[in-house]
């Protein structure tokens, strides 16, 4: 059996959300009674008791509209004011926050977008809600220490073949269909953008001290850090790209890669077979 | 639990992502600093870096914003596990949430909203109180929120339900200077009836922040100046509780660091004048509460 304070804390939570105002969301109350909201909720000549719970329906909704301002602003940028508020009104009925934290609001925006009518209009804005999403995932993602170059010098050349690395934990690839990464890099910048083109891309995102990079990767560099993800060895990851036809040499690629996944703070530990 | 328990901080400012590089680079001049948890509450990254450069230097504080110690939802045992590994992690000087409910349903609100006074509440609250700080292995304090709405149901005043709860959880009091002069407007009670009311061994620190007067109701939004009338009212606090540590919050359109360190002086000389004696101050204006 159900509470006074739970049957309050219920109604009042149904009126704060209410899609259309509070005043519609008391109409939808049958239940309440003849003396209404006036009984549980006391008004007086400044404000009644509606306007009382208007406050909190405004701050309810504008404080996850700004917070998703602030991690979605290019999302933003793209959609204008208006319709990036009337975005946020369906995806808080459809996802409401249910997370302590204020920037988990976010987590599902892409996926909603994937299925909104605002996609006629920008066919990629799931695609950069989710690149926006990842920035920010990777942002907080969990800590790890970089590989030191020193150390990886260290091992004995025998050794290589059978060595396996990790990536950093925080870092994402994500598969898109929409070209964005110039996009987002572009409104970053505050300089003109244009729309994304079609394309199926893999971006990573990661992050290098305490900054977010992301970069859309060629087919070998994607392939090969696919297959560090597995746990692959070296010499199967060199097979890998030596495979790749459209790589003249092999062996300077792996070299330009490893040099830069190292500079990236992209790797975090090597394991030798023994 | 007494506020002899917890050291006496002194005047401190909540920490902020705009002043973060200013705070480890400058490493300005104020005794502590409040964090806000969920802000830290992450698995990797820039916060926890910035918190560990600030611990080192600093004492904190960690105070939340979605324990919802109110609400008749289960006890969120995740939130808490990662709260006291975060306390665990940083050592804060001690932990703090609001009296209120935040969510429903498995749903968050990201609100601070506020209870009916009654001897329901009470048990409810109490009860909760007492997991809280037998997982965080502490006590806790709990804060006086703003308020725009109060209950039919309410059997008693705001600063009668806080005491009460504090006494019977054994929990201390963070007691915020601006909301109750905001809850004071708009609920039209005296602010002086309820810092005159807590009990004193109860009260652990308080919250200075500034507010916006929208005509028919005050709204709690750490977006301006501390205002004269809420320093009259921590000074009446200041000469009934003696020295509490003190912090400033500053949330919206949050000025250079320097006016936040200039308002936790202006805290620690209202003390200091109160503590020696030497200056007499007139009391809270009658008409404050419009």
């Amino acid at each position: 059996m159900s509470t006074q304070l739970e049957q309050l804390q219920g109604l009042l939570y149904r009126l704060i959300t209410a899609v259309s105002g509070v005043a519609q969301g008391l109409a939808a109350e049958r239940d309440l009674g003849a003396t209404g909201l006036d009984a549980l909720v006391l008004g007086d000549d400044r404000l009644s008791a509606e306007a009382r719970v208007d406050i909190y329906a405004n701050m309810y909704f504008y404080r996850i509209l700004d917070a998703l301002k602030e991690d979605f602003p290019a999302t933003l940028a793209v959609l204008g004011a208006d319709d990036f508020h009337n975005l946020v009104t369906g995806y808080l009925l459809e996802y409401p926050p249910t997370q302590p934290s204020i920037s988990e609001c976010g987590r599902h925006l892409a996926d909603y977008l994937q299925r909104h009518p605002m996609r006629e209009r920008a066919p990629f804005i799931a695609d950069l809600a989710q690149l926006e999403r990842a920035s920010a995932e990777v942002f907080q993602g969990p800590d790890a220490a970089p590989l030191d170059p020193d150390a990886l010098r260290s091992i004995a050349p025998a050794d290589w073949p059978a060595l396996k690395f990790k990536l950093n934990p925080s870092a994402q690839m994500l598969a898109l269909d929409w070209q964005v990464s110039e996009l987002l890099r572009a409104i970053e910048e505050h300089r003109e953008w244009k729309p994304a083109e079609q394309g199926a891309v893999k971006v990573l995102v990661w992050r290098n001290n305490a900054r977010v990079f992301y970069r859309d990767l060629e087919k070998v560099e994607l392939d090969a850090l696919e297959a560090i993800s597995r746990g692959t060895t070296f010499s199967e990851i060199c097979d890998l790209v030596a495979a790749d036809a459209s790589i003249e040499d092999p062996i300077a690629t792996m070299n330009q890669m490893l040099a830069r996944w190292l500079s990236d703070r992209l790797l975090t530990s090597v394991s030798s077979p023994c | 639990m007494k506020r002899s328990d917890f050291p006496m901080l002194g005047y401190g400012v909540g920490l902020r992502r705009q002043h973060y590089n200013h705070v480890l680079e400058a490493r300005p001049k104020v005794d502590w600093f409040e964090v806000v948890s969920e802000n830290f509450m992450v698995e990797g990254g820039r916060a926890l870096e910035v918190l560990e450069g600030v611990r080192a230097n600093y004492p904190i504080v960690m105070h939340g914003v979605s324990m919802s110690i109110g609400s008749t939802d289960p006890l969120n045992r995740d939130y808490l596990r990662q709260l006291r590994e975060l306390a665990r992690r940083f050592e804060p000087a001690w932990i703090s949430d609001h009296l209120c409910w935040t969510g429903v349903g498995g749903r968050n609100l990201h609100d601070l909203l506020p209870l009916p006074y009654t001897e329901e509440a009470i048990g409810h609250v109490v009860a909760r109180i007492g997991e809280v700080q037998d997982t965080l292995e502490r006590p806790i304090l709990i804060e006086n929120v703003s308020s725009y709405m109060a209950f039919g149901d309410s059997t008693m005043t705001e600063w009668e339900f806080i005491s009460t709860i504090a006494n019977e959880a054994d929990c201390g009091i963070l007691l915020d200077i601006n909301n109750i002069f905001v809850s004071a407007f708009n609920h039209r009670f005296d602010a002086n009836d309820y810092v005159d009311a807590v009990p004193p061994e109860r009260v652990v620190q308080y919250h200075l922040a500034g507010h916006s007067d929208h005509g028919t109701y005050l709204l709690d939004t750490h977006d301006h100046p501390v205002r004269d009338e809420v320093w009259a009212l921590y000074e009446r606090a200041a000469r009934r509780f003696g020295a509490v540590s003190a912090i400033v919050e500053w949330d919206d359109n949050i000025p250079e660091f320097a006016e936040l360190a200039d308002t936790a002086n202006r805290a620690r000389d209202i003390f200091n004048e109160y503590s020696t004696g030497t200056t007499a101050r007139p009391a809270l204006p009658a008409d404050h509460r419009s």
